[in-house]
């Protein structure tokens, strides 16, 4: 941000007699109003998206009528959303309840600081990049605990439970499931795991590829994104056919936005977490981003790297349209009794292979024979 | 548990996950044909039988009252005078269609089978008001005027007769009784 703040100074003449902090400071306001507009539009885009890939699996045709194609159905339903009235129930808590919202949401977008939009496009490239997502996505149980626990509704605190009691027990499969990615780079920083995976054609570099025990760790992360997102086979906070909606029931208007958005940038925050740690993040395949000149490099592995994610996306939104949802007490079995074990035995089986074959994958294997 | 079991709880989950996945993939990408019908542009073909909205045939009304009696949840109300035929004359019939629940009860019950379920079944309306559907579209007060001054002029009728039939026999042998005899 600095660096950026002192090149911008240097290069317009004008901005010379402006102090180095605010400059700064006005480069973070900008580049935080950039990320939430995306993280909005996401949001709003996603929605139609999911709602006309779950119309296409079901023979149905989804929204239609609000512009082409009803791809304006979103911006209906966000304006719809800010005029509601605002209901805060009479016995609810109105702190914990008002405060609930935004503290899931800033949870999400939290999390987008640092995300590696592009081969110089990431708003803080962290040395503990992995660590501080996993930490901060935490953020969102207690949101929705305390949203649970503030509306005084028997629905709303049995989801918030099940949502901490979920997020908390997937927590470790994530965790441990990234941690091969950070073995292979040997860092925390999401840059230096992106790196990690460039060379040999941008695509076989790709740690989904290194070796059979990062391939099935690829999976189980994905699995276990989908139960820490609160995703269809695992939405057991929300569980419409038993609790309602879980625990937003009591939420209107741009409070319940507040909840709805935050859903969608966890879930885009999961898939670009699977893009940079497995599937190369903005290695363009057969070119070298870093080498074209900026501009270029930039935008063409921003491009790449949201056609990644957003590919994961809508793998997500299969997989949500296909299971059924899952019991709690399956829920749990799942991932304590298989996602666990797996995550570690993974884990391990990558450790070993890194310290038998020096660090290297089995592309890099046969690429040395010839 | 053994290990036997373990390994196999994993493989059918991912074969079965599999599975689910090909069939919804295969509809994703071609559903075939779509089973959404767009409502207000395409309508679905009532059934023979569809208890849609209540439609009383006026003409063919006794105002029996049955229906009124019968409906569970009152949603019919009926006034009738008495008219100089001695029959029942409709004054109001009215129907609370956001009351009634289509149980259809009263068509059963109706012994001139006036009344009848018609298909429609939209009933968004402004005001409450308009879900009361009303038969007679004649002004209630006027009906009752006219039916008051047709059983007045009958009974006058009646009175004179019956005061040509009390001089009548009030006078025997006069020319009604020869008349009498002719015939």
């Amino acid at each position: 941000m600095e660096a950026l703040a002192l090149k911008l100074m240097n290069a317009v003449p004008a901005l010379a007699g402006v102090p180095l902090w605010v400059m700064t400071l006005l480069v973070m306001v900008v580049v935080a109003v950039i990320l939430l507009v995306f993280a909005l539009t996401f949001g709003g885009v996603g929605s139609y998206v999911l709602r006309k890939v779950a119309g296409d699996i079901q023979a149905r045709i989804g929204p239609n009528r609000v512009g082409p194609y009803g791809i304006l159905q979103f911006l209906a339903d966000g304006v719809k959303l800010i005029m509601k009235e605002d209901i805060i129930p009479a016995k609810a808590d109105r702190f914990l309840f008002i405060l609930a919202p935004y503290l899931v949401f800033v949870g999400a977008f939290a999390a987008f600081v640092v995300i590696p939009f592009g081969v110089g496009l990431i708003a803080s490239d962290l040395n503990i990049g992995v660590y501080y997502v996993m930490a901060v996505t935490s953020l969102v149980v207690i949101g929705i605990l305390m949203a649970g626990w503030a509306s005084n509704n028997k629905w709303a605190l049995l989801g918030g439970m099940r949502a901490a009691a979920q997020i908390v027990s997937y927590e470790i499969p994530v965790g441990m499931a990234l941690m091969p990615a950070v073995l292979i780079a040997g860092s925390l920083s999401m840059q230096d795991i992106v790196r990690s995976q460039g060379g040999l054609l941008g695509l076989f570099g790709w740690n989904v590829f290194h070796n059979p025990f990062t391939f099935f760790s690829f999976f189980l992360y994905f699995t276990a994104a989908q139960a820490e997102s609160n995703q269809t086979p695992f939405d057991l906070p929300e569980a419409e056919s038993e609790l309602v909606s879980g625990y937003n029931v009591e939420y209107s208007g741009i409070r319940f936005a507040f909840f709805f958005l935050s859903e969608f940038a966890d879930m885009f925050i999961v898939a670009a977490l699977a893009a940079a740690c497995f599937l190369g993040g903005w290695h363009v395949p057969f070119l070298r981003a870093e080498a074209l000149p900026g501009i270029w490099g930039n935008l063409l592995s921003l491009g790449v790297f949201l056609a990644k994610a957003l590919g994961i996306v809508l793998l997500m939104m299969w997989v949500r349209w296909t299971l059924p949802r899952l019991r709690v007490d399956q829920l749990m079995r799942m991932s304590w009794k298989y996602m666990v074990p797996l995550t570690f035995v993974n884990l391990l089986g990558v450790s070993l292979w890194l310290l038998l074959f020096r660090g290297k994958g089995i592309p890099q294997l046969i690429a040395s024979v010839f | 548990m053994g290990l036997r079991e373990y390994i196999g709880d994993i493989v059918e989950a991912v074969v079965t996950t599999a599975k689910g996945m090909r069939i919804t993939a295969r509809y994703g990408v071609d559903a075939g044909e779509e089973v959404t019908q767009q409502y207000p542009e395409e309508r679905r073909e009532p059934d023979e039988r569809f208890r849609g909205f209540l439609h009383n045939d006026i003409a063919r009304c006794t105002s029996c009252t049955m229906c009124v009696k019968v409906c569970p949840v009152d949603c019919i109300s009926l006034e009738a005078v008495r008219g100089a035929d001695k029959k029942m004359v409709l004054v109001s019939y009215d129907i609370n269609i956001g009351r009634c629940m289509y149980c259809g009860l009263c068509v059963e019950v109706c012994p001139p089978k006036s009344l009848g379920h018609t298909v429609g079944y939209e009933k968004a309306m402004f005001e409450r008001g308009e879900m009361v559907l009303q038969f007679v579209h004649e002004d209630a007060a006027e009906i009752k005027a006219r039916v008051a001054k047709q059983v007045a002029e009958a009974a006058a009728k009646a009175a004179e007769a019956a005061k040509a039939e009390a001089a009548k026999t009030a006078a025997p042998g006069t020319a009604p009784a020869e008349s009498e005899k002719k015939e």
